[in-house]
């Protein structure tokens, strides 16, 4: 049997799979079962489909895709989104990319999910499970309705299917937007360059899928997930500029993906919890890559290394000995690797933290005045990051105080054990606090002369002075820059 | 044709009384106004470069001094040229400046002056106190170049509150006095020409405007001027007190903190490792007495003269403050040091193409620094040593092959060994609080 009848067999096969059990793939069949049903059926069939029924594949892959659309509620107003995603499993599990939500946008804040499949109106409801740390994915649920109507992208892994290669024709799903009930239509390009950024990923020559939804090679295998498009250097033209240098990306379609075996493997990294609990934590604050010349200087042959800026207070990489301007040259005994461009290599740390939990040991070695040093950490629970944080908004008095956060203390070079207050995560335009020119990230440290250490303790003089619909003002001490002011607040 | 037009009908009303003249002190003082052109060092690309300016001057004495502002000649001064009334140039030299007041003195050559047989006038001081809203003042200077221009209008405001952290090219100004406010129009190059009355007395030095505005001009005024020129004149420079108050306005917080009207100066902040910190001071207290006289900061021009009293203490000295926190009321000692300004000792080091500043400590407080160790990259050139490393302005660079750049000398002496012997250096840099590591190569 060649090579062309073979993959002609593996096709077929699964689409008897399919056939059966269209929602349920979450588990791939065993191989032997696949050769043996592909057999059955190709004699059956006798060949129906051609490897370049692209319009085929299509009609069928496009049951793995959605838009989602949401609402992100701010104090005055609502934001609309509108992301690609994609459905990985039977029960309705739908990935979104990491850039679909703002890592300062609180769960509370996410308002009407809506998902709609490509060529329909029709909007079905969904909840939102959380972000993964290591890949960066919110994941949602769609409600039971739909989930029928979805095929997880798992249904067109095949096994065996060749990695792509430099040259290899690839294509995708771009998805129109509301007005156009979400038309799918047909992109395709060929692989341009495979770099590992880490993670393995290929740029095509054109885009290749929207952003967020996968992509396959020519006989309708799984190949990827496209990522957020990069960036492109354009010169702009026009009767004001001559030849000014802007950066272009295009939102809507994507000419960057990450091979499957980079994708398929965490697809069920399902969130246990909103903020993707547990969040595995080192405390190494700027981690900044060398460049060659500099690694060349340290004697460090072909490998990279990072410096590292700050080590926090309390933190994993502090109670384990790291200091400030060590380098980082190992993790776990393996030297870092040299990556193009010289930042990849921050990311991939980050990977070989996240990949692990609370608890979990990493081992580094660092130089330190031209020694090597080895170190083992155990790595801890990240502290409550900003939107996993409480906040409270007070409409008359036109800001909202959010709690102090152990990253504000190191945004504010403050030891922890002076950590009080609040922070001001929002300043109404023209309100009360904002002629008393208080701003977003000023750090409130007294209330009418009295220092507040507590977050409950603040909302509670503020909910008071906000009760008090006698009251003519009040007066805040604040801190911006390190720097302090008093302001009085007007009321009347 | 229009325009011709329009003068004539706008002619007969608007003109001068006919026999109108200016008053002999008037014309004694427009021979005694110069143009200054100067020549100064840069080291904002890199390297060591050089800008021409022009600006103007008022002659004060029969020795040659000469008065301009601070940001007309400083130090970084390498050439002064002054263009007498009589259009007739000669070199000066700088005696001495203050930014903070934005006042630089100037000495003409007189010896050239001799030689030449040149002569001029010079200017009397008049009482700026004594200035009123509406009086009509007089602006003589080299707007844009054009020498012995005259502008008139009148006193808009006569303490104006204008403080400015890096108005005299990067250097701090305006703490310690208020400014007079002009609608005199006021364009580049009148700077260091004098603000005067009818009869010639010089009541304010022009510094500055709003670029854009109509006819908002600022000008120091001569009461100030007159005691930083004696003070320049004999030192050739100003020390003052520092104790690190950041002061603000009680202006409606007088209820809040159970204050009398005109009472007190709040303490807005402390600069972190100042004097005041060390006391115990915090933002939020109230300066009620410094050195037993009792302060009134109410508004915001009532600041400059309270800054300036503590800034007038002499360096090292113990001042008692009185201090109202809360209820109380408290003394607290606090021990003056000398003020600095943000601004540290330039360089540039041309093989590297990389031109550098020192961390002061002021800088360092401002930014939060841990100390102030290392230098400011100012600039860098493309394609020379330090650009090709990475290096961008704003870095501060830390360490020198693994030295702590405590002093400039340290990376002067560096530079010296690679003009001697080109050899590969590791810089350290921080970059946003982050470190990062550069080669310098030969």
């Amino acid at each position: 049997m060649n090579r062309f009848v073979r993959r002609v067999f593996r096709q077929v096969a699964c689409r008897s799979v399919l056939a059966r059990d269209p929602y349920g793939p979450g588990v791939r069949p065993s191989p032997v079962l696949t050769v043996l049903r592909a057999v059955a059926v190709a004699f059956v069939v006798l060949l129906p489909l051609r490897a370049a029924d692209l319009p085929a594949l299509f009609a069928e892959r496009v049951n793995s895709c959605v838009t989602v659309e949401f609402l992100i509620e701010n104090e005055l107003d609502r934001q609309p989104v509108s992301v690609l995603g994609l459905c990985v499993d039977a029960d309705g599990t739908i990935v979104l990319p990491p850039s679909a939500i703002g890592s300062r946008v609180s769960v509370r804040q996410l308002k009407d999910f809506k998902v709609y499949r490509p060529n329909s109106a029709t909007a079905y409801g969904a909840q939102y499970l959380g972000q993964d740390v290591l890949t960066g994915w919110h994941f949602f649920r769609a409600e039971d309705k739909l989930r029928p109507q979805l095929v997880p992208v798992t249904a067109w892994v095949r096994d065996g299917t060749p990695e792509p290669r430099l040259a290899d024709e690839v294509w995708g799903i771009g998805l129109r937007g509301k007005d156009e009930d979400f038309h799918p239509y047909f992109l395709t390009s060929r692989v341009g360059l495979i770099e590992p950024m880490p993670q393995m990923t290929a740029i095509t020559a054109a885009e290749v899928a929207g952003p967020g939804l996968p992509v396959f090679d020519r006989e309708g295998a799984l190949v990827g997930l496209a990522l957020s498009s990069f960036g492109q250097n354009y010169l702009m033209f026009s009767h004001r500029e001559r030849g000014q240098p802007v950066v272009l990306v295009n939102v809507e379609e994507s000419s960057v993906f990450l091979l499957a075996k980079e994708v398929l493997p965490y697809l069920g990294r399902i969130p246990r919890n909103p903020a993707g609990r547990p969040l595995p934590w080192l405390g190494a604050f700027g981690l900044e890559p060398v460049t060659p010349e500099v690694a060349k200087f340290l004697n460090l042959d072909n490998q990279s290394a990072l410096v590292v800026s700050e080590v926090l207070e309390s933190s994993p990489a502090e109670k384990a000995g790291l200091k400030g301007r060590d380098i980082i040259v190992a993790v776990d005994g393996r030297p870092l690797p040299r990556f193009k461009p010289d930042q990849t290599v921050v990311t991939y740390l980050e990977r070989e933290i996240d990949r692990r939990l609370p608890g979990d040991k990493l081992g580094l070695t660092v130089l330190r005045d031209g020694r090597r040093v080895d170190l083992e950490v155990m790595l801890g629970d990240e502290p409550k990051i900003i939107r996993e944080a409480d906040r409270q908004y007070f409409e008359r008095l036109g800001f909202t105080v959010r709690e102090f956060l152990y990253g504000d203390g190191i945004a504010r070079r403050t030891k922890l054990a002076d950590q009080a207050g609040v922070i001001v995560d929002f300043v109404k335009p023209n309100s009360p606090a904002a002629m008393s020119g208080l701003e977003f990230d000023d750090w409130i440290r007294e209330i009418d002369g009295h220092e507040v250490k507590t977050y409950a303790e603040t909302v509670a003089a503020l909910a008071a002075i906000d009760a008090d619909k006698g009251r003519a003002d009040f007066v805040l001490l604040t801190s911006r820059g390190g720097e302090t002011a008093v302001r009085r607040v007007k009321l009347k | 044709m229009r325009a011709a037009v329009l003068a004539f009908l706008l002619g007969p009303p608007l003109a001068i009384p006919t026999g109108a003249a200016m008053s002999s002190g008037f014309n004694r003082l427009l021979e005694a106004v110069v143009r200054i052109d100067v020549r100064e060092v840069t080291f904002e690309q890199g390297a060591r470069r050089f800008v021409a300016g022009v600006g103007s001057g008022v002659i004060l004495s029969a020795d040659g001094l000469v008065l301009t502002n601070a940001h007309v000649a400083n130090p970084r001064a390498i050439e002064v040229s002054i263009t007498l009334p009589s259009l007739e140039r000669v070199d000066a030299k700088l005696v001495g400046w203050d930014h903070w007041t934005d006042l630089a003195l100037i000495r003409l050559d007189l010896a050239e002056v001799k030689r030449r047989g040149l002569s001029f006038q010079h200017a009397a001081f008049g009482d700026s106190e004594t200035l009123f809203p509406g009086e009509t003042v007089y602006a003589v200077g080299t707007p844009y170049g054009l020498t012995r221009t005259v502008t008139r209008g009148i006193i808009s405001n006569n303490r104006r509150y204008f403080e400015d952290r890096e108005g005299v090219q990067g250097y701090e100004t305006g703490s310690f006095n208020t400014w007079l406010q002009t609608d005199a129009a006021i364009n580049p190059g009148n700077s260091g020409g004098p603000l005067v009355t009818e009869d010639g007395k010089v009541v304010g030095i022009n510094s500055r405007a709003y670029v854009g505005a109509d006819n908002l001009g600022f000008a120091i005024p001569a009461n100030v001027a007159h005691r930083v020129v004696d003070r320049l004149t004999a030192a050739g420079s100003i020390t003052r007190s520092y104790i690190g108050l950041v002061p603000g306005t009680l202006q409606d917080l007088e209820r809040f903190y159970a204050l009398a009207l005109n009472t007190g100066m709040l303490i807005n902040s402390v600069d972190p490792g100042s004097p005041a910190a060390r006391a115990g001071l915090r933002g939020g207290d109230i300066l009620l007495a410094v050195g037993g006289q009792r302060v009134d900061g109410r508004f915001p021009e009532q600041l400059p003269p309270i800054q300036d009293m503590i800034a007038s203490l002499p360096v090292g000295s113990t001042v008692r403050l009185d201090v109202k926190r809360g209820n109380q009321t408290i003394e607290i000692p606090v021990v003056t040091e000398k003020l600095e300004s943000r601004v540290g000792e330039e360089w540039a080091f041309e093989k590297w193409g990389l031109s550098v500043r020192k961390v002061s400590r002021a800088y360092a407080r401002e930014n939060q620094l841990d100390s102030d160790t290392g230098v400011i990259v100012l600039g860098v050139q493309g394609g020379f040593p330090a650009a090709v490393a990475g290096l961008i302005p704003g870095d501060i660079v830390t360490k020198i092959n693994q030295q702590p750049v405590n002093e400039l000398d340290l990376l002067k002496r560096a530079y010296q060994q690679f003009e001697a012997q080109p050899a590969s250096l590791l810089v350290e840099a921080i970059r946003d609080r982050r470190v990062a590591l550069y080669v310098l190569k030969p």
